[in-house]
């Protein structure tokens, strides 16, 4: 015997009733009085599934309903008819502690690795594949950007300019796009200080305070084979990628788009302030020691580079912002590249 | 036959709760992502209705909730068909670009209907005391709610937005039916101008206040207590407190805003010609409870979410009321005539509610 409610055919109006299940068959709906309000065969009758607490509806052919907080009654009025718990597993899996727990560890594990390897890939595969004009158009929009919020003119003189341009020529006609796919821009750095960094087009950009650490023209053109990478590894947009994608994919998870909106005000700001993958970097690295060799440049010039500037940006007490915080593990990096040197 | 509740026709006022727990919701949540995981995303029909019946089943007015009757089967189907037109999408786009063109204007011109058939879907699927909702929108109706406004509010640079947000409602709402019987909601344009008048107005205040406290105290304290002289530098801690707040206050107004138009779109609403619905939601309140959630929901890399939907929507439910003026055991469910079965599968894809 159950108590709740009986609805009369796809009704409003209730009554207020109580359910009992004859010898194991016929489900029957009697009012409190005892007036039989409905009768049918137990297993024509749809029972919803069994969820949290929420009610259970009992729901007849001609659209009554017996609707009931009862949970473990109906349980109990199924197990008695042997009928089949309708995702009365999943219910029993919600309830449990135990796989409440696993459910959590697998969730967080998927979840991790799809940050980790999946997104990457996929933003990857995205890069690799964005038009050569959107890939401009996004460049164009972010050097502007920068050109007048940091970056002042050059104050190079036309000599050391024509120098430097002439080192990058040689470094980019050993790159996969040859000489004509790169293009060297020279600024004073402003408060981006001694910097070079890349755009997806394959503009790469050089301060003078970085040219004005130099010492040797190897060193210099490890720099530029460095960046050079990025592009063609399309290591930035890679990154724009998997700063879009992250709201996208918490909307696909969670099917809910007021979340995303949110976080998506977040999201973007965070990652953008993040650097390069250090799996980025090691590449970048390794491509600029490929076309080193390829020059017959000595890639423990770029190492020497590196050192000098983590030395000039670092040894005051705090490690001010510049192209080596945006470079991570520096000491591994020059570890790494003078290894390199050795090995043919 | 003893009646159930009301037995006369006087009015009553009827309060709207949500009784769903966060503990509750949150195992229901993560044990269905994690048989979605497990299935590959087949699990995920089940998932979603799960989480609709548990939603729809804490969602009480007076002494009664509400009901989600939607067959996961035929949400599957649905969304295997997405699934094979998105893969159909692709393939052809990799033949002929031109194809994802023509697919594109195909997209646009079904978009209307797509709009209808989701509304309709999840309206049709809702019970309330046995008896279910239904949604009357039209094609062309939905075409100028969601197609041809919100084209007209961002080719006038936003000017002509909020009317469009005031047809968008409209459509919405008197579209809406319970036991066949129509929702109707009315107020002129100008209200929601006011609103959003109120709104920039409250935010630019908010933010110059920002501006003053934070610098203002750092530079009494600069100027008058440490050094004697002022340094025109701001410290990384003003600049970064001042910063805080701004991301805040620019999170916030959208909710807040959002907030101000659904109470007065349906505090202006009468069920059946008598019975008035009410929202008093504060709008602070709500961009609060959005703007910590979306936090807390970041820094537990996402566990927080179960949690903050419970959060809100028992706050949501709280300042909602229905005054009814006689019976609401009168209704009964229409005899709705059945919506083709591709169309029906089609519209539960789209679930995304598109709603107020
Ligand atoms: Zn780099």
């Amino acid at each position: 015997m159950i108590d709740g409610r009986y609805f009369l055919p796809h009704s409003a109006r209730f009554i207020a009733a109580r359910a009992e299940l004859m010898d194991g068959k016929t489900l029957r709906v009697c009012g409190t009085d005892g007036s039989v309000l409905a009768e049918a065969p137990f297993r024509k009758v749809k029972i919803s599934s069994r969820l949290g607490n929420i009610a259970r509806r009992l729901t007849f052919a001609d659209g009554a309903v017996f609707e009931t907080y009862d949970n473990d009654g109906v349980d109990d009025m199924l197990a008695e008819a042997r009928r089949f718990f309708h995702e009365g597993w999943v219910d029993r899996l919600e309830r449990s502690w135990r796989t409440v727990v696993v459910s959590v560890l697998l969730a967080g594990a998927v979840g991790a690795a799809f940050f980790v390897w999946g997104l990457p890939a996929i933003a990857l595969q995205l890069a690799l594949h964005t038009p050569a004009d959107v890939a401009k158009l996004m460049s164009d929009q972010t050097m502007s950007a920068i050109d007048s919020a940091y970056l002042k003119r050059s104050k190079l003189s036309p000599t050391e300019q024509k120098k430097a341009q002439v080192l990058f020529g040689r470094v980019a006609s050993h790159a996969p796009r040859g000489e004509n796919g790169y293009r060297l821009l020279i600024r004073g750095g402003g408060p981006l200080k001694a910097n070079a960094f890349a755009l997806p087009d394959g503009r790469v950009v050089m301060t003078d305070e970085l040219w004005a650490l130099v010492k040797n023209d190897d060193e210099i053109e490890g720099v530029f084979a460095h960046e050079i990478s990025h592009v063609d590894r399309a290591h930035g947009l890679q990154r724009v990628y998997e700063a879009s994608l992250i709201p996208a994919v918490i909307a696909v998870v969670t099917g809910d788009l007021s979340q995303v909106s949110q976080l998506s005000v977040l999201l973007p700001a965070i990652l953008v302030q993040s650097a390069y993958s250090r799996q980025n970097e090691e590449e970048a690295d390794d491509d600029a020691v490929e076309i080193l060799k390829r020059m017959g440049a000595k890639p423990a010039r770029f190492a020497d580079l590196l050192a000098r500037l983590n030395a000039k940006n670092c040894g005051k007490k705090d490690c001010e912002p510049g192209w080596i915080s945006d470079h991570p593990e520096t000491e591994v990096r020059i570890e790494h590249l003078r290894a390199a040197e050795g090995k043919k | 036959m003893p009646d159930g509740e009301s037995a006369g026709g006087a009015p009553a006022s009827y309060l709207f709760e949500f009784r769903g727990k966060g503990s509750e919701y949150f195992r229901i949540w993560i044990v269905n992502l994690a048989l979605t995981i497990i299935t590959l995303g087949v699990f995920s029909a089940w998932a979603k209705v799960r989480t609709k019946r548990y939603f729809n089943g804490s969602t009480f007015i007076g002494d009664h909730a509400f009901d989600y009757h939607a067959s996961p089967l035929r949400i599957l189907v649905g969304r295997t068909i997405a699934l094979a037109l998105f893969i159909a999408y692709e393939v052809s786009a990799a033949v002929d670009p031109r194809y994802a063109l023509l697919s594109l204007l195909l997209i646009g011109f079904a978009f209307p209907w797509l709009v209808n058939a989701s509304l309709r879907f999840n309206a049709r699927y809702t019970s309330y005391r046995n008896v279910r909702f239904n949604f009357t929108g039209r094609y062309f109706e939905a075409m100028i709610a969601y197609v041809i406004w919100p084209i007209a509010g961002f080719s006038t640079l936003g000017l002509l937005l909020p009317a469009a947000r005031r047809a968008r409602d409209y459509f919405y709402t008197n579209n809406h039916t319970y036991g066949g019987r129509p929702f109707r909601t009315e107020f002129s344009a100008g209200r929601v101008y006011g609103l959003v008048a109120i709104a920039i107005g409250v935010f630019i205040l908010a933010a110059a206040a920002v501006f003053a406290v934070v610098f203002g105290t750092e530079w009494l304290i600069v100027n008058k207590l440490l050094h004697g002289h002022y340094d025109p530098k701001y410290s990384i801690t003003a600049v970064s407190v001042a910063t805080g707040c701004f991301y805040f206050l620019f999170m916030s107004f959208a909710p807040a805003l959002h907030t101000m138009i659904v109470n007065l779109c349906v505090s202006n609403t009468i069920f059946d010609g008598r019975h008035k619905l009410k929202s008093r939601m504060s709008p602070i309140v709500v961009a609060w409870i959005t703007v910590t959630n979306a936090i807390l929901t970041l820094l537990t890399l996402g566990f927080f979410y179960p949690w903050a939907k419970v959060r809100l929507a028992r706050y949501e439910m709280s300042k909602l009321s229905l005054q009814a003026d006689g019976d609401l055991d009168t209704y009964v469910s229409e005899t709705l005539e059945g919506q083709s079965a591709v169309g029906e599968e089609i519209g539960s894809v789209f679930s995304f509610d598109f709603g107020l």
